[in-house]
């Protein structure tokens, strides 16, 4: 099988700072990637690299064998493709935001229709046909014409994940999407993903919640101080870490 | 002595003419300065240092100079390189200038109030910079800028009463020649009193009415 994406030395800083030292890394079709990874290790910015919104000063990103957000010039120097280059390679993946990041001047419906119609060029009817049928799947139907003030943060953030997906993304990046949920709204939306992944959607879910990472993965990555530290099936890395570090960090978690 | 109401009945076709063209002249400045205001705004907040200096600078300087100075420097300064202005194309130059500093300045605040969040949002889902601009941070902005637009309309149907002062035949100076010949002075400068607070009335109204509606939606 060949992967929908190719990670292969991402190196990233902020300033002086180095955040992803390195990182290699596969996802094939329909995988369901879980990243854990203590705050601070570089989960968000590996998936913001990803989605092209940081840059990165070495390694390269392949999605579909094409390399995203740079091209190399003549000479070997490694260029920052222009903005509407990388508006293009954007709309192929879609991240789903841990403050749901909603449009508020947009209905609920206006604001999956708009990467339909802004991006991808459809007639309004289609766009809207599309929509609906999204806001359906994520059990939206009936809200499709409140505002994003008008809608609990789950119900936010499902709608966030129909717009994600309204765009028929080959990836898509959830990054902690139920951190700034109140308890009793997390499972809607776990609920909503795992729906997905059963349906064959591919993945990587940054996340804190262990027991969700373990059940719904397909392989779950291990990250510390902008590395993997180690990856495999869900039972493997919870079941037996190799790595002192994986271990301690699940001893921390899961108290 | 002559009668206020049979002055009146001699002068109102004057009257309206002024009120007219104040009127016109404040919805030409009012209609170029938003325009050329929506423009800048965007590049004062996102145009970087090098491409925001030169709007800056002309922000700065105009909020910074008293309106009837822009008004002279118009009519006078344009002369001296060899472009003949009216004084009506030199009024509707200098309020539409006070405008377009105004609207930008409030515009860039409105845009910076915009959480960068949104920007990822719109990034990740493949909008190009100016589809954003256009669908996703102008509509925000705009709407949120709304009420203090108003304020500004009305300040400059105001302003153009110091059109006078380079002899356009606005409200003001059209009383100020019937106050010259008929010496009824209270009645014809509270008779344009009356006619500036109803136009900027109507101006406060609709624009509560344009909320009302963005309210709704
Ligand atoms: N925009 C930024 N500027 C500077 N440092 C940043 C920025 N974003 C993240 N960092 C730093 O990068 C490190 C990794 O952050 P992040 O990728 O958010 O980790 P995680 O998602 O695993 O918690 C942190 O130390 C954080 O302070
Ligand atoms: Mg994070």
């Amino acid at each position: 099988m060949t992967p929908i994406l190719t990670i292969e030395g991402l190196t990233k800083s902020f300033g002086s700072n180095r955040i992803l030292r390195g990182v290699d890394f596969e996802v094939f079709p329909s995988d369901v990637v879980a990243i854990i990874g203590a705050s601070g290790s570089g989960k968000t910015t590996l998936l913001r690299c990803i989605d092209l919104l940081e840059e990165f000063e070495a390694g390269e990103i392949r999605l579909d064998g094409e390399e995203l957000g740079y091209r190399t010039a003549p000479g070997g120097r490694r260029v920052r493709l222009p903005g509407r280059q990388l508006a293009r390679q954007r709309a192929k993946i879609a991240m789903v935001f841990q403050s749901y990041n909603l449009f508020p001047h947009l209905t609920a419906l206006g604001n999956v229709m708009i990467g339909l119609t802004r991006v991808q060029h459809r007639p309004k009817a289609e766009a809207r046909a599309i929509a609906e049928t999204w806001l359906d799947r994520v059990g939206l139907a009936e809200r499709r014409n409140h505002h994003p003030s008008a809608l609990s943060g789950g119900q936010q953030q499902r709608v966030a994940i129909a717009r994600a997906l309204a765009m028929e993304p080959r990836l898509l990046l959830l990054d902690e999407v139920t951190s700034a949920l109140d308890p009793e709204l997390v499972q809607e939306v776990l609920l909503t993903i795992r729906r997905l992944a059963e349906a064959g959607t591919t993945m990587l879910i940054v996340t804190h919640e262990m027991r969700f990472a373990r059940q719904v993965s397909t392989r779950t990555v291990f990250m510390d101080q902008g590395a993997i530290v180690e990856q495999g099936p869900p039972e493997a890395i919870f079941g037996a870490p190799k790595t002192r570090r994986l271990a301690e960090f699940l001893t921390n978690v899961s108290h | 002595m002559q009668s206020f109401l049979s002055v009146l009945e001699l002068s109102w076709g004057l009257l309206l003419r002024g009120l007219g063209l104040t009127i016109a002249i404040s919805a030409a400045a009012v209609l170029a300065g938003a325009a050329v205001g929506t423009l800048i705004g965007p590049v004062l907040t996102y145009g970087g240092r090098i491409a925001s200096f030169p709007f800056r600078v002309f922000v700065d300087v105009v909020r910074g100079t008293p309106v009837l100075v822009l008004i002279l420097a118009s009519y006078y300064m344009p002369a001296g390189f060899g472009i003949g202005l009216g004084p009506i194309e030199a009024g509707v130059l200098a309020l539409s200038v006070f405008c377009a500093s105004h609207v930008g300045e409030t515009l860039r605040g409105a845009l910076i109030a915009i959480p960068p969040t949104q920007l990822d949002a719109g990034r990740s889902i493949g909008l190009t910079f100016p589809k954003m601009l256009f669908f996703v941070l102008l509509p925000q902005a705009l709407r949120q800028i709304a009420p203090n637009f108003v304020n500004t309309a009305v300040e400059i149907v105001k302003a153009s009463s110091l059109l006078s002062a380079i002899g356009v035949g606005e409200l003001l100076l059209t009383t100020q020649e019937i106050v010259g010949r008929t010496f009824m002075t209270m009645e014809f400068y509270a008779l344009a009193g009356a006619l500036y607070l109803a136009v900027n009335l109507t101006i406060g109204a609709g624009g509560w009415w344009v909320e009302r509606r963005f309210r709704a939606q």
